[in-house]
């Protein structure tokens, strides 16, 4: 960045140039007025606020991890490394990895893929794409507990989708979905997908839009259907973009999974729909467990690091 | 690009997951005017009668209208603390070149790989060492931290397109740093503080678990997401009464969407993907 004043009038000079050697103004507040940095000093307050509340107990994590503490008022002893051999001899954490796993797997792929399509779908701006994207809106907006609500209302065992099942004479295959050990964990999938695509949708829209229209026409020119254009020409062209999304959708499906086991299945029945995430949530919060909990929540954290860089490394654009 | 008779499966497709989207809605939108027999009998019959019983009942069986007092506070109050935090930083960051500011900026902008929910029993942990523990308080101070690394790096996003020149100008008529960030650089990036306030508004006012666990069960301190979900267990199974309570919720939400939907997409879009 240049500038054209001379060193001495602005406070914020190119990079090496001499800080101002004048005290506060009298008018300015102390903290604004000091030369130091070029006003950086403004940007403290906010960045210990950052590190108080955010990077503070996500290091807390680790060293409570190492401890022994079973339950808030209980006396806290050294554990070392004793919790994480507990939890993996607890059969609960294995299923719980095999649920995140399952989760992750089907969640994850069929929300990106769909939404892509979507997304270029809408890019292409078709009659009443304008209503669309209104509606690809609406899982962004609505909170945690509204779409559970939405959930709740259509799978109990008197809800939407029984009822629907019923009307057309399928009795036998209504079920009580949230209640049965083998379509719980389905639930939750279904949530995530539901809410997921229309978000993501509308993101990799508004990133279609800016690739330069000729790109498809001359596609189209070579006798290229709209098949091969989303995917041979328009996909490496976003790829890096799809690649973050992917980033983000990944952690926030594997660590937000909590809010939604807990408000429809509580992990159950028994530990059927039990992710990691909702594990590190019950083993605090239900078993007062702690050490056990946030070692899950180590596990977590490094399963989330694993992941952002398989994730990078597969949306790195070939070359 | 023309869209030929290849794209009827696409349309259908697409239209037909639209309608997954709007169907709930509807659902709960015409059952919050509804009693239980009618919602059975026919799910998708528009209300017979407007009538707002079940508004009344989730009203005072969860006590939500205290409830959406204590969000609007939370969320209020959370939102000037997040301006009064990001807006000067990003002014800082923005306009110095220094080292530091750039390792500074780069903190935040690593702040979007933390994900919220990772740390909630050491967040529990400080709020009950802090004594603020049960209270909406801690809510208010703790929600900005969260908020910080997205408001700040689309902040300094915005700062950095306005020209030096006119701080410069300013500044030969003498004005103070805080000067120039309170006349030149504030009014010049409402856009970017109103997206900021846009998308906190959404997250804060939707924030779930860590209002679960801090504010806790106290109907005179909990938010409405937290209300909301004991609607289920006071009421069994009366949905009349459980959509009412859940269309309470989005009230706010929707209205701030239809009237701001453009800048709200763009919000939406902006904030989603800063790295």
């Amino acid at each position: 960045m240049t500038t054209l004043t001379p060193p001495g009038t602005a406070p914020a000079g190119p990079t090496g140039a001499p800080p101002r050697a004048r005290g506060p103004r009298p008018g300015a507040r102390p903290r604004t007025g000091a030369p130091a940095q070029g006003g950086t000093i403004l940007a403290v307050p906010a960045l210990v606020w950052y590190l108080v509340f955010m990077v503070g107990p996500m290091a807390a994590i680790f060293v409570i991890a190492a401890l022994h503490w079973p339950g808030m008022l209980q006396p806290v002893s050294f554990a070392g490394l004793e919790n994480l051999r507990t939890v993996l001899d607890d059969p609960v954490f294995w299923e719980a990895v095999r649920n995140t796993a399952v989760h992750l797997a089907v969640a994850l792929p069929v929300m990106i893929v769909c939404a892509y399509m979507v997304g270029y779908y809408v890019a292409q701006r078709p009659p009443g794409h304008r209503v669309i994207r209104y509606l690809l809106f609406i899982p962004g907006l609505i909170s945690t507990p509204a779409k559970a609500m939405v959930f709740y209302a259509a799978l109990s065992p008197d809800g939407l989708l029984n009822g629907a099942l019923e009307s057309v004479g399928l009795t036998s295959l209504t079920d009580a979905w949230l209640a049965s050990p083998s379509t719980a964990l389905a639930c939750l999938i279904a949530l995530d997908i539901w809410a997921g695509i229309g978000f993501t949708a509308v993101l990799f829209a508004a990133r279609l839009g800016s690739v330069p229209g000729e790109l498809g026409e001359a596609a189209q020119l070579d006798g290229a259907g709209h098949w091969r254009t989303m995917w041979r020409v328009h996909f490496p062209v976003i790829r890096d973009y799809v690649g973050v999304v992917t980033m983000l959708q990944f952690l926030w499906t594997l660590f937000g999974s909590a809010q939604h086991v807990l408000l429809l299945t509580q992990g159950g029945p028994g530990s059927s729909s039990t992710t990691l995430s909702f594990l590190v949530y019950q083993k605090a919060f239900i078993a007062a467990d702690l050490g056990y909990s946030q070692t899950v929540g180590v596990l977590l954290f490094l399963v989330g690091l694993a992941g952002l860089l398989t994730i990078r490394r597969v949306f790195r654009p070939h070359h | 690009m023309k869209l030929g008779k290849g794209w009827i499966p696409a349309h259908l497709l697409v239209w037909g997951y639209a309608v997954l989207l709007i169907v709930p809605l509807y659902y709960f939108l015409a059952s919050a005017f509804k009693s239980n027999e009618e919602i059975f009998a026919h799910p998708f019959a528009p209300p017979t009668s407007l009538g707002f019983d079940n508004f009344v009942t989730a009203f005072t069986s969860a006590q939500l209208g205290l409830a959406v007092v204590n969000s609007l506070l939370v969320t209020g109050l959370a939102l000037v603390l997040t301006l009064a935090l990001a807006v000067p930083a990003a002014f800082a960051l923005a306009r110095s070149t220094s080292r530091l500011a750039s390792a500074m900026e780069k903190v935040f902008s690593l702040g979007f790989l933390i994900p919220t929910f990772a740390a909630l029993f050491p967040t529990f942990l400080l709020a009950a060492v802090t004594g603020l523990f049960h209270s909406r308080t801690f809510m208010v101070v703790f929600l900005p931290a969260t908020a910080m690394p997205l408001s700040v790096v689309i902040l300094v996003q915005f700062m950095r397109t306005i020209p030096r020149e006119m701080e410069e100008a300013a500044r030969m008529d003498g004005a103070s740093t805080f000067a120039v960030l309170r006349h030149i650089y504030t009014p010049m990036c409402l856009p970017g503080i109103a997206t900021v306030l846009l998308l906190n508004f959404l997250t804060f006012w939707n924030e779930y678990l860590y209002s679960l666990v801090i504010i806790g069960p106290d109907p005179a301190q909990r938010t409405v997401q937290v209300a909301l979900p004991t609607l289920k267990a006071i009421t069994g199974t009366d949905y009349g009464v459980l959509t009412a309570g859940t269309v309470l919720t989005l009230v706010p939400v929707w209205v701030v969407y239809t009237v701001l939907q453009r800048r709200m997409q763009q919000a939406l879009v902006s904030g989603a993907v800063k790295m």
